[in-house]
């Protein structure tokens, strides 16, 4: 369970990582011509992400490339790939757009 | 030692950087802003990758297309190349998705 534990984790950090972000760039001003990221573009980026991640990560892992100790996965897979692999692309979609958006973000003067 | 994985990275990755310039999409919009947001995502996970390998969950495969050289136990210098491509990749998805709604929301508007 440690690696289902870990990517529960890291996803928590990223979310609330991601909505101080959104919080602190909501109270400033943006520069003329950028409108925050609305849900409606992360989802799909999200849903082509998952997508490309359950190919990728079975070809990875059919090629070699690295292996999982069995003792500290779930031991749920799409094909070969732990669902735990998952999280790093849904928590990517969730924390870099709120940072970039924060980064576009000025202090109100 | 075999450059194939790290080839086939680098390919991919200029595939999408590729697309991004096309469109002015996050590196070619705003360079210093995308900059921080790279750097930001792959220490993330780079965080993410050295604790599951400090907890033993992550093996480094000895298949042959990897070229063998690593930063740190299990962590093959591909993994860098690897999570800063998936931040890019990321970024250009939502971006591009954004535009392209963006788009389809003034076409259905019609002129005015």
């Amino acid at each position: 369970m440690t690696y289902l534990l870990l990517a529960a984790l890291f996803l928590v950090v990223a979310a609330v990582v991601a909505a101080v972000a959104h919080r602190i760039a909501a109270r400033r001003a943006g520069p003329p011509g950028t409108r925050p990221i609305g849900w409606r573009p992360v989802v799909l980026a999200a849903v082509a992400l998952l997508v490309l991640t359950a190919v990728f990560d079975n070809l990875m892992i059919a090629s070699g490339l690295f292996t999982y100790a069995d003792a500290h996965i779930s031991g749920l897979r799409i094909g070969l790939a732990p669902v735990e692999d998952f999280a790093y692309p849904l928590a990517g979609v969730i924390l870099l757009p709120a940072l970039w958006t924060l980064f576009g973000s000025r202090r109100a003067r | 030692m075999s450059f194939v994985y790290l080839a086939v990275l680098l390919v991919s990755a200029a595939g999408v950087l590729v697309v991004d310039r096309r469109f002015r999409l996050f590196v070619w919009d705003g360079p210093g802003r995308a900059a921080a947001v790279l750097v930001a995502g792959t220490a993330f996970f780079l965080a993410w990758d050295l604790a599951g390998i400090g907890l033993g969950v992550f093996l480094h495969g000895a298949g042959p297309y990897m070229t063998g050289l690593m930063l740190a136990p299990e962590l093959p210098v591909e993994e860098i190349v690897f999570l800063a491509f998936l931040c890019e990749l990321t970024m250009v998805l939502v971006l591009g998705a954004q535009r392209l709604l963006g788009r389809a929301a003034v076409r259905e508007d019609g002129p005015r």
